[in-house]
């Protein structure tokens, strides 16, 4: 830790560029090639100048391709220090997309539980933060309260809030929709610290590293406690009806955890296509995925809906008639 | 694997007469100046007094890259633009790395602005029947009652890049940006070596100037998706920045000239050297335009003919 961020009190960490909150620069401690504009680096294996190459994201020359040096990111790169348990065995989580593969709705194939053939299942912990976060909660509203003509009045105020454990995702593995609806499931509660010894009968699993910084999240961080925010200020609002909650936070004194929260990834082949679904690691229950769409039967309900609109609209000019 | 670095030494600076942009670079060659391909484009002493970088994000690209994303670029705008620009030749790219300043801020705001409540009423109205007699209906109308309100929005301003340099204005930047922040890196002599680097050539005090500007346009932004009800007007707002910071940075940008005739003036087009992003002055053809003038004139006046007819 390198002490406080003077503008928003958030401790900063080793390694943050910005403060993760309020972005104010972290100075660097002063070091004697600072002053350098341009340095010309010299390939110690046949001489040549070397310039910084885009695709291998590190200076490298160009007679003899070596890479001069694997681009030593400033800011190290973390690995979760907590991680939640996995409570879903293999089974379990091979029986759960077979379950929800079954329920994928009317307009999935008939045949996509049967015939879908599951081709990898990897057990995997992804990144996410822990966040508690104190906050000035500035809000707007519409609420039943003072309504004149319309049944709606606009109000605003400002509260000061606390948020605590609010899991936010730093996964590049899953996409932010699929982490967004794994996380409301986990009991953080249960989390061990990473190297602990594991829980007799555990799936071991390989735990993703955060490739962002933390202070390069400032925006995940913000959405997410921007949506909690919204419905705690409805404590806020005069009246017993209320709509359009808008919140602007702005957030002081953030500390974070990052911790691994277990899923397995599953990939399954249904005529020729890869799909991808999740299964939640605690809760089997919990499958979230993309799935195929019978498109036969979508386009028989447009037929079907167009007959039955043209029908109306026929025996409307009828009746008119 | 090679080793670390053997050997440092300091680039050569050069000036252009035309744009006045300064530019550090060394094992490049070039004699034109990469943002106006003026010929005027002589060595010169560093300037004095030049601020450390503090951040740099680096180029994410290489020149086939930026080349690619050029000819998608004139592929996709070759609709109103003149015939010749569809075979225009990508004369001397450049990558350089664009001084600019990092901004960010607290912003205060105090806001009053008139929020629309919608509601529903039925009325009367007077209508006449296919017998032409009159007779009275009811409808039901959508109507706005607005209401004040005022009150206060807080947050911080952040990730505000204003350029810095004499060869690339900020609107011109502005419009390849933004840059994906995630990627930036604290300053290192190693991320730019053998690109071009131009000097810093814009005054802090007037990026600082810039910055805020950008800062309470930001805040507008912000408030406009704040405000509640159905709809609103009259939305005015005071903003009290603090806790101002700038910071200089580098930014990556490939810049070149495109040819497309021998009598026509080169095309300046700048690329994101991270994104792609791709801004330039497309030449368009006006008779393509009024052709498509004529055509759309002719259009509507082809339906309005057989709904007319039709009645």
């Amino acid at each position: 830790m390198t002490g406080p961020c003077t503008r928003c009190r958030t401790p900063l960490e080793d390694g943050d560029l910005r403060c993760a909150v309020c972005a104010l620069p972290v100075s660097r401690a002063l070091e004697p090639t600072q002053h350098a504009r341009v340095q010309i680096l010299r390939c110690t294996n046949c001489n040549a100048a070397i310039g910084f190459d885009p695709n291998a994201r590190a200076p490298k020359c160009g007679f003899c391709s070596s890479t001069m040096q694997i681009e030593e990111p400033v800011d190290p790169v973390e690995t979760a220090a907590l991680r939640v348990p996995f409570g879903v065995p293999r089974e379990a989580a091979v029986e759960s997309v077979r379950d929800w593969l079954g329920k994928r709705g009317f307009f999935a194939p008939k045949a996509l539980r049967d015939e879908a053939v599951l081709d990898t299942l990897q057990p995997l912990c992804w990144a996410a933060w822990i966040v508690d976060a104190q906050a000035q909660v500035a809000w707007t509203a519409d609420s039943d309260a003072g309504s004149h003509r319309s049944a709606w009045a606009p109000h605003s105020g400002v509260a000061q809030l606390r948020f605590d454990a609010i899991c936010v995702p730093a996964t590049r593995g899953l996409d932010l929709e699929e982490a967004r609806e794994l996380t409301p499931y986990y009991e953080l509660s249960r989390a061990v610290a990473v190297g602990a010894p594991g829980i007799p009968g555990e799936t071991p699993a390989m735990i993703e590293s955060f490739d962002a910084q933390r202070s390069a999240a400032r925006r995940q961080v913000q959405r997410a406690i921007e949506a909690t925010a919204k419905t705690r200020v409805e404590a806020f609002i005069p009246g017993r009806r209320y709509r359009n909650i808008h919140a602007a936070c702005m957030l002081e004194g953030m500390t974070t955890h990052r911790v691994a929260l277990p899923a397995w990834v599953v990939t399954y082949r249904y005529r020729d296509a890869v799909w991808r679904a999740i299964v939640h690691g605690q809760r089997r229950d919990v499958v979230v995925g993309k799935s195929p769409t019978d498109w036969a039967k979508v386009a028989v309900v447009v037929l079907i809906s167009a007959v039955v609109l043209a029908a109306i609209a026929a025996l409307i000019l009828l009746t008119r008639k | 694997m090679g080793g670390s670095a053997s050997a440092v030494r300091s680039a050569v600076t050069f000036t252009c007469g035309q744009c006045g942009a300064g530019l550090s670079f060394d094992g490049v060659r070039t004699q034109t100046c990469p943002y106006c391909a003026s010929p005027n484009f002589v060595e010169r002493p560093p300037a004095a007094n030049q601020p450390d970088p503090m951040f740099a994000i680096p180029f994410a690209g290489d020149a086939a890259w930026a080349h690619a994303r050029i000819a998608e670029w004139i592929g996709g705008r070759t609709v109103f633009a003149r015939p010749a620009f569809k075979h225009a030749v990508v004369d001397e790219m450049r990558g350089v790395y664009l001084p600019a300043y990092l901004y960010s801020a607290v912003a205060h705001t105090d806001y009053t602005a008139q929020i629309g409540e919608n509601y529903t009423e039925t009325e009367e109205y007077e209508t006449t029947d296919a017998q032409g007699n009159k007779k009275k209906e009811t409808r039901t109308v959508t109507r706005t009652e607005y209401r004040p309100l005022s009150g206060r929005h807080i947050g911080y301003v952040t990730d505000v890049i204003v350029s810095a340099s004499a060869g690339l204005p900020n609107d011109e930047l502005e419009r390849v940006e933004p840059y994906d922040m995630r990627e930036m890196r604290r300053f290192a002599p190693a991320l730019i070596s053998g690109w071009i680097t131009e000097e810093f050539s814009r005054a802090a005090d007037a990026c600082m100037r810039l910055s805020r500007e950008e800062a309470v346009e930001l805040v507008g932004e912000r408030l406009r998706r704040f405000m509640p009800g159905d709809s609103y007007s009259d939305l005015s707002w005071r903003t009290k920045v603090q806790w101002e910071t700038l910071d200089p940075m580098l930014v990556p940008v490939y810049v070149c000239a495109l040819r497309y005739g021998e009598q026509e003036a080169p095309v300046r087009v700048v690329v994101n050297g991270q994104t792609g992003r791709i801004t330039g002055k497309v030449p368009l053809s006006w008779w393509k335009i009024l052709v498509a003038v004529i055509a759309g004139i002719a259009a509507i006046a082809l339906i309005a003919l057989i709904a007319r007819h039709g009645k």
